[in-house]
């Protein structure tokens, strides 16, 4: 406390108009962004005031040691009579950085670099940190800036976040070629800018060694090219998306995984040539992997899972939907006795081999999973359902749809033991009755139920659904929260079960019905939303499914008009195109799971943000 | 002041400002800095046998900065995910703020200062919101009135900056 360090303060001189190369004023970021000094000695150099506290908004902190001038006396005391003319002066560079950060507007910012050439050097590192590029007119301007010769400010080493998604397929090589420039661009989000090809691509990472995040979702041009390119330049790289970027091969992703050891997450959906080899360089060599989503990578064999989860201590989501060679070898083989307590978000979504005793395995050896995905894992029995109860209460979030060997015991035993759940789905799984609906209507927390073509199921399982519960053994009762109620083909639903659902459930926001006869009503599909573009004739005619408002309005509707007794019963056969149905219903709620699971995955909170996400799903 | 021996919540922490003024503050408002609180802990709890010197902040703005802690001295620990959103919006103040804010400019800026060589992050977010606020809206000329700043740009200059930021317009 006897020492008062002090931060070079910001010079007022009104001197010194020279150009702001940023890129030659860098200096360590750690300084400004942690000392609570201030002071007014003037030994300073305010480019590099200015250049270390932008720096300290990103997560770069190259290190130079600031340069410093002389002091002078009449320095100081014109600064003096700044400070008295102008008292805002008195504030160093950070805090004038940390005022223009709370500007909301860019314009309010551009507003600011207008003022003087001290507030200029202050606000354009805010300005350009991340340009708007949502609109073809203000990339042109930004392109036209970084193209200008004699600039003022040195603008593209200023820019560090770049997402050119929204102008998708309008981005071409010539577009993102003069951004080359920005080589100190650490978030790169290019999803769906289709035309791009390894031309600008290579020159944009060319060099670039401060690239944290890479996003090339969709460019299904780009090759292994981009890839070494990375590989060779990105050393900081902790993000990396190449959904469905089908050209790269594991050559290049070897070397990515060698070269790029901070990664930590990595999506690599759809990357159909990909097989162990890459993803077990990964595994050896990014011990920091958080997340790992490898959707739809066919190739893959048990090797590379049983690698994932023995070399990666911190992994916690790992996506294998659709790895259809995965057999439980790919669990079995994890040493004995070894726990897994980082993994929380497994999906095996249509692994298809997996049987009872590999998912009896991962659940013995990752205790702590959180969410867990095993759709149209068709072999499994209520076997596997028996271990998956022992997760307990940390499991929130389980999909068994279209597991038809499951019966009402496994269900009774999961309600029983794993009471936190919040989400489930159990789709097509036909031999559940009424019985295991009212298991889970005790369910306390229980948000969304998905029970689409659960046939067996009546009016029985909606009204336990609709009661409302105790909390505890002896709590208050408190009315159900469900929100989301999945019952699509189950056919012998009446409106009376339904009426009672939604006089019970206050946050019902969403309700599918689709192909429930006692639905299909003029009256009452007034309420339904509009079918999706893409169904043909027949799904348009059954479909019926009430969201948002029009879950209220159905609620009105019923509640005014009485129960109108539905005895209009078949007309269409439930049989009746059913395969269709199957396919789309099915794959739709493949699609929501795991939008869903996605986000919850983001958002460590709850299924809140699912619900928008589910959306897009139509049933 | 009070030296007692043992450290309640309520025993008195002494400081010098930079005008030598000796003032005693309430140990939990006198904590809202994280450096004091952090030169206490170094302390292992016990009360400083001299005064603390606070060398940087006078004592009108000191006291300023008191009365600020004291209104505040049961907020919740803000620590969080204070970044994300403090970033966004700047209209946002609660009125006592607003009202503890309504000071001269050059208060205004000592209060800022004071706050970021204290360390107490939610004085100075308040104090940054409302400079931004000052600003919001304005155009450059106006914002050069109301902080009383010369224009050092050329008129060639201040063309040139307006055309290469010339994205920033549009919203």
């Amino acid at each position: 406390m006897n020492e008062y360090p002090r931060i070079p303060a910001v010079s007022r001189i009104a001197g010194r108009p020279r150009r702001r190369d940023a890129s030659t004023t860098r200096s360590d970021s750690s300084s400004a962004s942690t000392s609570p000094e201030r002071g007014f000695d003037l030994d300073d150099d305010k480019d590099s005031v200015m250049m270390q506290s932008n720096d300290s908004l990103s997560s770069l902190a190259p290190s130079v040691a600031p340069d410093s001038d002389d002091n002078n006396d009449s320095r100081r005391r014109a600064i003096a009579e700044q400070n008295r003319v102008s008292p805002v002066s008195r504030l160093p560079a950070e805090l004038m950085i940390a005022i223009f950060a709370k500007l909301a507007s860019p314009a309010d910012v551009k507003n600011c670099m207008l003022v003087s050439k001290d507030w200029a050097g202050n606000s354009v590192g805010l300005l350009w940190h991340r340009p708007s590029t949502n609109k073809w007119s203000n990339v042109k301007s930004v392109i036209h800036t970084i193209r200008t010769a004699n600039s003022f400010f040195d603008y593209s080493s200023l820019i560090k976040r770049l997402n050119l998604s929204a102008l998708g397929n309008e981005v071409s090589d010539g577009t993102l070629q003069p951004l080359s420039s920005c080589k100190r661009v650490e978030r790169l989000t290019l999803t769906n800018c289709s035309k791009l090809t390894d031309l600008s691509l290579v020159s944009m990472l060319d060099d670039n060694r401060s690239i944290l995040a890479l996003d090339v979702t969709n460019l299904d041009s780009i090759t292994d090219r981009t890839m070494f390119a990375l590989a060779q330049h990105a050393v900081r790289l902790q993000g990396l998306n190449i959904t469905n970027c089908r050209k790269i091969t594991d050559e290049s992703l070897e070397a990515v995984a060698k070269n790029c050891r901070h990664l930590k997450r990595l999506k690599l959906n759809g990357c159909s040539q990909l097989s162990d080899r890459s993803i077990i360089a990964f595994a050896r060599n990014c011990r920091y992997i958080l997340e790992i989503d490898l959707h739809d990578c066919k190739n893959l064999d048990d090797e590379s899972i049983t690698t994932l989860i023995t070399e990666g201590p911190n992994l916690r989501e790992l996506r294998l939907a659709h790895c259809w060679k995965i057999t439980d070898q790919a669990f079995l083989r994890l040493p004995h006795e070894a726990t897994y307590d980082c993994l929380r978000i497994l999906d095996l979504t249509d692994c298809g081999e997996l049987n009872d005793s590999g998912v009896q395995k991962i659940v013995y050896a990752a205790p702590r999973l959180r969410n867990l995905v095993l759709a149209k894992c068709r072999n499994i029995t209520d076997r596997a359902v028996l271990a998956i109860t022992r997760l307990g209460k940390n499991l929130h979030y389980i999909h068994l749809g279209h597991c038809s060997r499951i019966t009402d015991m496994g269900v009774a035993q999961l309600v029983k033991l794993c009471n936190r759940i919040r989400y489930i789905d159990l789709a097509c799984c036909t031999a559940l009755t009424d019985n295991s609906v009212m298991q889970l209507a005790a369910l306390p927390k229980l948000k969304r139920i998905g029970l689409v073509k659960c046939a067996a199921i009546t009016d029985r399982s909606i009204l336990a659904l609709a009661k409302p519960k105790q909390l505890g053994s002896s709590g208050p009762i408190a009315p159900s929260v469900l929100e989301r109620v999945h019952l699509s083909y189950c056919t012998n639903l009446s409106l009376a079960g339904i009426h009672a659902l939604l006089n019970n459930c206050p946050r019902l926001t969403h309700l599918s019905l689709t192909g429930v006869q006692a639905f299909l009503r003029d009256d009452l599909l007034t309420f339904c939303r509009e079918a999706p573009p893409e169904f043909n004739e027949h799904q348009r005619d059954v479909f019926c499914v009430f969201s948002g408002v029009g879950v209220q309005r159905l609620r009105n509707f019923m509640n005014t008009n009485g129960q109108a007794e539905d005895t209009d019963t078949d007309d269409f056969g439930m049989n009746d195109g059913t395969m269709y149905h199957e396919e789309d219903e099915a794959s739709d709620n493949m699609m929501v799971v795991t939008a869903q699971a996605n986000i919850m995955a983001i958002d460590e909170m709850d299924d809140e943000f699912g619900n928008d996400s589910e959306m897009i799903g139509h049933d | 002041m009070a030296a007692t021996t043992t450290t309640s919540d309520a025993s008195l922490i002494a400081i010098t400002t930079s005008d030598g003024i000796l003032m005693h503050v309430e140990r939990p408002v006198a904590e809202r800095s994280i450096l004091i609180k952090n030169l206490l802990e170094d302390l292992g709890g016990e009360a400083p046998a001299e005064a603390i010197p606070i060398p940087n902040v006078n004592e009108a703005v000191m006291k300023k900065v008191v009365e600020w802690c004291g209104h505040h001295r049961n907020d919740p620990a803000a620590s969080q995910d204070d970044d994300s959103d403090s970033r966004k919006k700047s209209t946002d103040i609660d009125e006592w703020d607003q009202k503890f804010m309504q000071v001269d400019q050059e208060m205004l800026f000592e209060i800022i200062l004071a706050a970021n060589y204290l360390d107490i992050k939610a004085l100075l977010d308040v104090g940054c919101k409302t400079v931004a606020n000052m600003i919001k809206g304005k155009s450059p000329d106006e914002i050069r009135k109301t902080f009383n700043i010369q224009n050092d740009f050329t008129p060639e200059e201040e063309e040139q900056i307006r055309r290469e930021n010339e994205w920033a317009e549009d919203r």
